[in-house]
């Protein structure tokens, strides 16, 4: 085989493979933009035949209108992120470089999140949520689904702070920085890339979970993106709206698209850095 | 991309249960190490949150699986006699089997795909950045999105996959995607594996690009081949990364729910039912609740010990 | 190890007293004078009713100082909603659920007795008397009709002509419904004549359960504990259904149809003849594609005719605080205004009889062939009917597939379900 031919083979199969993993995508994004009529034509219609912004005007009436479920899906989002970061870095720091009882047990039952069927704790957890005042409220989600993140992120931040040299840390506790002062002067920083993955992670999970606001949260008007996508799939005795149904896709991935492209370059070194030691 | 430090020794096993600092390679005793209370203020989040969150349910969940929980009102202990009637539950009973198909099938499937695309992604040529951004960007799409798209994209009259085939004139009828056990069960691996390679492929080609230039350079010079230097350098070098994929995609697939319960809701014929789904049903249909937390729990002690033999297998092939 | 025994010691503790207090109390029945007292009510329903309980709460809540939230819960998971919200005493002061998990919920405990106020409504006699039968359980009512929809059958007129049919008359009986589906197929073009959902129970038992009705069969005992599907009935039923299937006169998307997209291939106007529910009347007004007509489900003889009274009840959830509040909603939406105005107008059903007759199910002949069909219909009974035959992995969707797919035959399928749903039934009662 020539070099040309094998080039152009090589790019034939890489594109094909890329073509398939983005049509599904695109094809949303098409949908969304035909009038109401031509969505739910069959069979369907491979290109907008007039653009239109008929299936985005139509979900603002839907419910309670999407303004509120996006409203309440970037609550949401906002305090898992912020939460997630905030205990996968502390909790990575600690685990990466202090001695103490009850370590590994401690380190071992975070993983055993993993393992738990989600299903069926949701159950346990909506009675103590209830209990201790969180049921039915925003804050109480976002602590569920900061939980979840958790496995994922201690191990990867508990990586990331390992490998820092010590060295850099013990020169600022000699230079009579506190243990916190070390860790926030000299770790913080080196381990950016390892908290915009856990943050990234824990917006995707966030942005798009369904379950868990569904059980948590008891009025319609504190649901977020995915309960109304679900609600459209099972609208008025299943005669659906498919137009609205993938302006509602697109509204649910545009935000996750735009965000992991953003952070795309801190994400692969978060990786590397976190997911990839022992 | 700036390669830290934890390249260098990134080859040591997926010990996941380390001890403590002080069993790690580095012999250090740094100060901080002797302070453990600050330890358990750096830690004191998680502990609250795993304690909070995830003990005390899984202490309710045991709990109720030695009751008769009602709906409403108060459960009645009724000893062991839910985890008897465990082997009673037909639709739990057929879900192990097809659950540990479906764990294996989905874990072959997505490495020897996955080794595809890493081949292509780890190419120098131009336009390489574009393809592996595509093949990742379901992953990000998110659940709630990604299922309801394949729902629809697998519709008979109105999906796109019978449109794509239609229009590239491979078919004249619309093929039911979910209409036989095989092609139930391969419409959903199909999903998977679309929604989740991305991750495996990215976090294989970090541990490729992670193992050490010089390494294939001195191979070279020793005049080792192609195969021999993807047998002994890469292979080996990748043997961490394989194994915390293969921890992952295990333990995923076995709690696989939701891919099912959108796409086929366990059908056709109760042949896509997987275990998570069958207890799910059980509580959730049939409001047996503490049957159907007898079930998580031993759901649970398997995975568990089924994590832990892994990890020694791997830890002491290690060692 | 010290901290973990704590936590497990704090955590069964708490289980405990969850355990204690999870007692069935039944909510503080205020008897004010006016219950209008400018109260925060909270309702669910499924979405299957989102725009009907949307329109009534809307109404009630712009000429009433009291106040109803309402919460749409998606169909799929009303029941995990309902169970778990229940444990933890969340649920809301009104609670309505699709009538066949009814008995689920009343044997459970979840709503208030609501007999003595029920009993005293002037038109008590008239109130759909299926729904209430289902809302009882042990001689208690505990749930008024929400809303009430009925299984009929649809043709597109449009396809009838162009097939050669008289559009004005719909199949007579079983061997109609096959000849017609045969020259409507012919027309091509993915013009299917019939279009039948078999991968779902609950369509089964919607469209499926009248046929057998009207020809004499009883399926499920009055006190829901005997069932009997292994008929001559039901293989009349079942061999038309495997004949259309295997003939290709249905939608191809028959066998993995689970009711989700049902009414989509009629509505797009390329079904000649479609058995489904009054809910899609709303929508088939609204459209101008195509001109269609209903009548009733026939018994295959086609001398008789009947229907699944279906729809969702609501009540009052047991650990409500606003009995009397919330009762004020129920009352004011049995009222005859609101039956009328709100709901005939948009082209659904009244939950009483005694309004069957109003202008606007009246002024169509097509609402009013649907209104005057209900008094032959039914709503069966069971307390795990839900689990039985709704429930994608129960017995009954078993029992439909291995009819018409299965290799065994009908009578085999028909027997084995009947073994297994008796199963059932057996257990629970």
């Amino acid at each position: 085989m020539t070099r040309p031919l094998r080039t152009a083979l090589f790019h034939g199969w890489s594109a094909a493979l890329a073509i398939a993993f983005l049509f599904p995508l695109l094809w949303a994004l098409l949908n969304s933009l035909k009038t109401t009529d031509e969505a739910n034509q069959q069979p369907p219609t491979w290109f907008p035949h007039s653009l239109s912004l008929d299936n985005y005007r139509n979900l603002t009436t839907f419910d309670q209108g999407i303004g509120t479920y996006l409203v309440n899906s970037i609550l949401v989002s906002a305090i898992t992120v912020i939460g997630s970061v905030v205990v996968c870095v502390l909790g990575g720091y600690g685990f990466a470089r202090f001695t103490f009882r009850g370590k590994s047990l401690l380190f071992g039952s975070t993983l055993a999140i993993l393992m738990v069927p989600y299903a069926t704790i949701l159950l346990p957890l909506y009675i103590l949520l209830s209990r201790i005042g969180l049921g039915n409220t925003l804050l109480g989600l976002a602590l569920v689904l900061v939980m979840f993140q958790l496995p994922f992120g201690i191990f990867l931040m508990r990586n990331s702070f390992e490998a820092i040299p010590r060295e850099l840390e013990e020169a600022a506790l000699v230079d009579g920085c506190s243990s916190f002062g070390a860790f926030r002067h000299v770790s913080l920083r080196i381990v950016l890339p390892g908290a915009v993955t856990v943050a990234l992670f824990s917006f995707l999970t966030s942005w798009n979970e369904y379950l868990a606001p569904l059980i948590f949260l008891n009025d319609g008007s504190k649901y977020t993106l995915p309960v109304m996508l679900v609600n459209i799939r099972y609208a008025s005795y299943n005669i659906i709206d498919f137009g609205a149904l993938q302006a509602g896709i697109v509204i649910a991935m545009v935000p996750c698209l735009v965000v992991y492209l953003l952070l795309q370059r801190f994400y692969v070194s978060g990786l590397v850095a976190g997911a990839l030691r022992g | 991309m700036a390669a830290p430090q934890a390249l260098k020794d990134s080859l040591g096993a997926v010990d996941v249960a380390r001890e403590s600092s002080a069993a790690s390679p580095r012999p250090s005793r740094d100060s901080a190490a002797r302070r453990p209370l600050t330890g358990w203020l750096f830690v004191a989040p998680t502990g609250i949150v795993v304690a909070g969150l995830f003990l005390a349910p899984l202490v309710i969940l045991v709990y109720m699986s030695f009751t008769d929980w009602p709906l409403l009102g108060s459960p009645v202990p009724n000893g062991l006699d839910n985890y008897r009637s465990l082997g009673d539950d037909d639709l739990f009973v057929g879900a192990i089997t097809f659950t540990l198909v479906y764990t294996a099938i989905t874990t072959v499937v997505l490495f020897l795909i996955a080794f595809v695309l890493v081949a292509i992604s780890n190419s120098a040529r131009r336009g390489v950045r574009f393809y592996r951004t595509a093949y990742f960007l379901p992953y990000v799409v998110g659940v709630a999105a990604a299922s309801t798209m394949w729902w629809l994209d697998a519709q008979d009259q109105i999906g796109l996959f019978n449109q794509v085939l239609k229009g590239l004139g491979l078919i004249d009828q619309p093929v039911g995607f979910l209409e036989t056990p095989g092609k139930a069960l391969f419409t959903v691996i199909a999903l998977v594996v679309w929604k989740f390679i991305g991750f495996q492929v990215i976090v294989l080609l970090v541990g490729l690009q992670s193992i050490p230039h010089e390494y294939y350079e001195a191979a070279k010079v020793d005049g080792a081949s192609t195969w021999q230097r993807l047998r002994y350098i890469t292979v080996p070098s990748l043997k961490p990364t394989l194994a915390l994929l293969t921890v992952l995609s295990i333990t995923g697939s076995l709690l696989a729910f939701d891919q099912f319960y959108v796409l086929t809701h366990g059908g056709p014929d109760n042949s896509t039912v997987t275990v998570v789904l069958a207890l799910y049903n059980r509580a959730f249909q049939s409001f047996q609740l503490g049957d159907a937390a007898a079930q998580a729990v031993v759901l649970l002690v398997v995975l568990v010990v089924i994590n832990v033999i892994q990890l020694r297998l791997l830890r002491n092939r290690e060692s | 190890m010290a901290k973990f025994t704590t936590i497990v010691a704090a955590a069964s503790a708490l289980a405990l007293t969850l355990a204690a207090c999870g007692g069935g109390d039944s909510g503080g029945g205020t008897t004010n004078a006016n219950p209008d007292d400018g109260t925060q009510l909270t309702m669910w329903v499924r979405s299957a009713t989102d725009q009907f309980s949307q329109r009534l709460v809307d109404a009630y809540n712009s000429s009433h100082k009291n106040k109803v939230a309402l919460t749409i819960i998606p169909n799929d998971n009303y029941l995990t909603k309902v169970g778990t919200a229940a444990g933890s005493r969340s649920l809301p002061d009104i609670l309505a659920s699709d009538v066949v998990y009814t008995p689920n919920y009343t044997k459970q405990g979840l709503f208030q007795d609501l007999t003595a106020e029920i009993k005293a409504l002037p038109y008590y006699d008239n109130i759909a008397k299926s729904h209430l039968d289902v809302a009882s359980y042990q001689d208690k009512i505990y749930a008024v009709p929400h809303k009430l929809d009925s299984s009929v059958f649809f043709w597109n007129k449009d396809l009838f002509r162009q097939a050669g049919l008289d559009p004005e008359k719909p199949p007579k009986n079983f061997d109609e419904i096959y000849e017609y589906a045969k020259k409507i197929t012919a027309l091509g073009n993915g013009i299917t004549g019939f279009d039948l959902a078999g991968n779902c129970g609950g369509c089964g038992v919607y469209t499926l359960f009248p046929y057998a009705w009207a020809d004499g069969r009883e399926v499920l005992s009055a006190d829901g504990k005997k069932v009997d599907i292994n008929n001559d009935s039901f293989k009349k039923i079942f061999t038309l259904y495997k004949r259309l299937s295997d003939e290709n006169l249905v939608d191809s998307s028959d066998k993995t149809q689970d009711g989700s997209t049902w009414p989509a291939n009629f509505l797009a106007g390329k079904v000649g003849m479609l058995p489904l529910g009054s809910p899609i009347v709303g929508d088939l007004l609204k459209q101008t594609k195509f001109e269609w007509g209903v009548t009733a489900l026939m018994s295959p003889d086609g001398s008789k005719t009947s229907t699944f009274i279906g729809g969702d009840v609501a009540g009052i959830s047991a650990t409500s605080t606003h009995k009397a509040q919330a009762w004020d909603f129920l009352n004011w939406t049995l009222e005859e205004s609101q039956q009328v105005e709100i709901i005939c107008k948009n082209g659904d059903l009244p939950g009483r009889t005694d309004l069957s007759g109003n202008k606007y199910t009246a002024a169509d002949p097509r609402t009013k062939t649907i209104a005057d069909g209900l008094k032959n219909g039914k709503t069966p009974f069971a307390l795990p009917f839900g689990d039985l035959f709704n429930n994608p992995n129960g017995p009954w969707v078993a029992t439909i597939r291995a009819a018409l797919y299965g290799g065994e035959g009908i009578d085999k399928a028909l027997a084995d379900g009947q073994a297994k749903i008796q199963q059932g039934l057996d257990s629970a009662n």
